[in-house]
């Protein structure tokens, strides 16, 4: 039989590996894992089963320049999925636009105005998104206050960078 | 890896067309600039990649992606990546990110801290908590998800199909609904 090239390899194996990260995902995810933490683990896992996938059938039949190349073209096939689909896992989980709108739904599609803005736009939302950014690591209680822990500093710096070099504005 | 090559250059290019268009044309469509950025440099990476040898020159035959129309899907490929999974995510994480611009507040405070009660008045650089969800708001009824209705605001059938999406969605990752 005839072996694949290297680059069909990687293609495959980079599609099923992450179909199978996406189910794995999904599935801990209705059984109530904790999100970020999963979804690290599960893609671990799927870029280890890949990349031993890829040497396993590449390395034996076309020597080791090829699985490189094979290797490679996975690893990023992967990481293109993955970073296009982490941004649609956070739209499900913390876009207020969404937000919005599903409890524009579930009040039968109106609402006064005020409620919406005391729900989205009040001391609540800012103490949910506090103690978010203390649990990941970003910020640290200090008192009544949160003081930026060096990792909190570093992300805020690179981004307000970003921010000074496109001249976006406030944002927020 | 000719395909890697030339995606990589091309995202390069991207960004800083980007950079010098954010820079040079102040504008409230952002987006709109950066799809029409992206459609401009995936053509011109179609026709580089038509215009460049399988090897680049440079390449051992063992790196050279075969069959070669595999090449072109994934130079296009990774492209499309780098910028709806990159420069469009920074963009937005930059521009709209709600938890990165209280940290941006508390690294621009002289404490290098944020409390409650300054965030509600003072987030967003001095804008306050309701400047955040007024933007929202706005995206909403410009992309007529939402519209007003006196003092409502009312789901219109586009916002009305998404909430549709986004509640089967949540169902069934089994996630508390809002």
């Amino acid at each position: 039989m005839t072996a694949w090239p290297p680059a069909v390899t990687a293609v495959v194996a980079a599609a099923a590996w992450f179909i199978a990260f996406v189910l794995a995902h999904v599935l801990g995810w209705r059984a109530g894992r904790g999100q970020a933490g999963w979804l690290l683990l599960t893609y671990a896992g799927s870029l280890v089963g890949m990349l031993v996938t890829v040497a396993s059938v590449t390395l034996g039949s076309h020597g080791l320049l090829p699985t490189i190349l094979a290797a490679a073209l996975a690893i990023l096939i992967n990481a293109c999925l993955f970073v296009v689909y982490v941004p649609a896992v956070y739209t499900v989980l913390t876009s207020l636009s969404v937000q919005t709108m599903l409890v524009l739904r579930r009040r039968g599609g109106s609402m006064p105005e005020r409620e919406l803005y005391d729900r989205f736009a009040g001391r609540a939302i800012l103490q949910d998104r506090l103690a978010t950014l203390v649990a990941s690591g970003y910020l640290v209680p200090d008192g009544t206050r949160f003081r930026l822990t060096p990792r909190g500093r570093s992300l805020a710096r690179a981004f307000a960078f970003v921010k000074a070099l496109w001249k976006l504005g406030p944002g927020g | 890896m000719k395909a890697i090559g030339l995606a990589t250059v091309m995202t390069i290019v991207l960004l800083l067309l980007a950079t010098l268009t954010f820079r040079l044309f102040q504008s409230e469509q952002r987006v709109r600039q950066l799809a029409i950025l992206y459609a401009i440099c995936a053509l011109l990476l179609a026709c580089l990649w038509l215009a460049t040898p399988d090897d680049l020159g440079v390449l051992p035959p063992a790196l050279v992606v075969v069959p070669r129309w595999l090449d072109l899907l994934l130079t296009l490929f990774f492209f499309s990546a780098a910028f709806f999974g990159g420069v469009l995510q920074l963009y937005n994480l930059a521009d709209r990110g709600f938890s990165l611009r209280i940290l941006i507040d508390a690294l621009e405070h002289p404490s290098g801290t944020v409390d409650l009660d300054r965030l509600i008045g003072e987030y967003g650089g001095g804008r306050g908590i309701r400047w955040m969800y007024d933007k929202r708001v706005a995206d909403m009824l410009q992309g007529e998800f939402i519209a007003r209705a006196a003092d409502n605001l009312v789901l219109c059938r586009k916002g009305n199909s998404l909430a549709d999406l986004f509640t089967r969605v949540r169902r069934f990752l089994r996630l508390e609904l809002p």
